[in-house]
């Protein structure tokens, strides 16, 4: 890949590392369970955000497993939590 | 930049454009309910319109590509309605003026300018 779409690559994995922080914000700031809940629930998903913008700008495909095993857990953790809170219980 | 390249930084600057919308309207929205629309936002166009810029970047992770964008387009509804169904049963007003499940809960439907 040229300089410059790697340079924007770049700028793109920045921007969507910076957008965790307002997302980590709204986790700390949280008033109730279900407000940070959803707050880990929007890290997660910029996180494989990044992890893909990774695999473009580390070039390699085997990232993107990663992302593909993180979206997995991260849904199944949501719902569970999500249910704990709601019914005291998961399964 | 060919061609290929360009078209692959515009749908992934699309998706990050989606991204930090999502992100602002997490920030800004009074409560959970409005702010799940926009979490929503971001892990389906925010992330699809990644994904499809890392598919026409690098054409080998196109099975890939698609494994993740309809997975992620299929949980993260599921994902954003658990937790609205949690943040109710916590007993989470909404702060707009109806209360579509209120009837089965028992408690009484404010009526809201003659609704």
């Amino acid at each position: 890949m040229s300089d410059a779409a790697n340079l924007a690559l770049q700028f793109a994995l920045y921007v969507m590392i910076l957008l965790m922080l307002p997302a980590a914000y709204r986790v700390f700031r949280g008033i109730n369970h279900a407000e940070r809940l959803q707050g880990i629930d929007l890290i997660t998903t910029l996180l494989i955000g990044i992890i893909v913008l990774l695999a473009l700008v580390l070039n390699s495909s085997f990232v993107v497993d990663i992302g593909i095993a993180l979206a997995a857990f991260s849904f199944v953790g949501t719902v569970a939590i999500a249910r704990y809170l709601s019914e005291g219980r998961v399964f | 930049m060919s061609l290929q390249e360009i078209i692959g930084i515009v749908f992934i600057f699309i998706g990050v454009f989606f991204s930090a919308i999502g992100t602002l309207g997490v920030i800004r929205l009074p409560d959970v309910y409005t702010r799940l629309h926009a979490s929503g936002k971001v892990s389906t166009l925010g992330l699809v319109g990644l994904l499809a810029g890392t598919a026409v970047l690098m054409p080998q992770t196109t099975i890939k590509m698609l494994v993740l964008a309809l997975f992620m387009v299929i949980t993260a509804p599921v994902a954003s309605h658990a937790i609205a169904s949690a943040a109710y049963h916590l007993g989470i007003k909404p702060k707009a003026q109806r209360d579509d499940l209120a009837h089965r809960r028992g408690t009484p439907t404010p009526v809201v300018n003659g609704e």
